[in-house]
This record gives C-alpha cells, structure tokens and sequence, in this order.
C-alpha cells in the first residue's frame, strides 16, 4: 500500500472536492482519497498492483481538473 | 452537425471549467456552449449521444440528456 500527493488545479469549492472524491474513492485499487481545495492537492491511499500516481494523476485529469505529480 | 442539448448538475465554475476542459480534449469534432446558471450543455457534434453522455459524465455529475435542439 502506497501514498502520493497529486496537484489539482481548477477547484472553486467543496462540491469540486467531493466530486473528485466520490469518482476517484470508487476506482479498483483506491483505498482511500483527501482532497484539500485550499492546498490544491490529492493524497491519495492505494494498492500499487491495481494504480500509480501515474495513473490516479491521468484520472483526475479525465474529470477536466488539471493535475501534476509533485514530488 | 447534429446539436443536442444536455442537463448537467454544475453547480461553480469548477465544475463547468471542468465541463469545457473535457470537451475540448475532444478536438475540433465537437463545438459546445455551456450555460451554467441553466445547468445546460449543447453540443454539436456527429458522435452519438450515448458517447457524448458517458463523456460529460466524466466530471462526476449528474447529465441528462434533453435532446435535439
Ligand atoms: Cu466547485
Ligand atoms: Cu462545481
């Protein structure tokens, strides 16, 4: 079990931020996601076998919210 | 082109500046206008209208879809 923190760009409120973690939070291998509008970020807890910061980075960016891999 | 016309629950712009960035991956096969106030996205587009609603709904809300206008 792995943890990354992805940039998300394009959020004005809470209803981005549970839309974001209603989709993500249902995804095969996602065991958990925070979303912070204030820190413009994702951390997100999950099964390196099934997602890769890679992969949870290009599913936000299906949503239309723009994300980068910061570390 | 055929323009239909879809219900979408956007609520900010997030949500309609999400709308726009996941039609504009589309390319130039699909012109839209959104209308946020309304909650309404019409889309001129060849592509069918089960592709372009399972497309919106790419955004995590509700899409509905209104018809041909
Ligand atoms: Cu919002
Ligand atoms: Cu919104």
């Amino acid at each position: 079990v792995f943890s990354t923190t992805v940039g998300v760009e394009g959020m004005t409120c809470g209803s981005c931020v549970q839309s974001i973690e209603q989709r993500i939070g249902t995804f095969s291998g996602v065991i958990h996601i925070k979303v912070s509008l204030e820190l413009k970020n994702a951390t997100i807890i999950f099964d390196q076998n099934k997602q890769s910061p890679d992969s949870l980075s290009l599913a936000i960016e299906d949503m239309g919210f723009e994300s980068s891999l910061s570390e | 082109m055929t323009k239909h016309e879809f219900e979408v629950a956007m609520t900010c712009e997030g949500c309609s500046g999400a709308v726009t960035r996941i039609l504009n991956k589309l390319g130039d096969e699909v012109k839209f206008e959104i209308d946020l106030p309304k909650k309404l996205v019409w889309i001129e587009s060849e592509k069918d209208v089960e592709f372009l609603t399972e497309t919106l709904k790419k955004c995590g809300k509700e899409v509905k879809y209104n018809g041909t206008k």
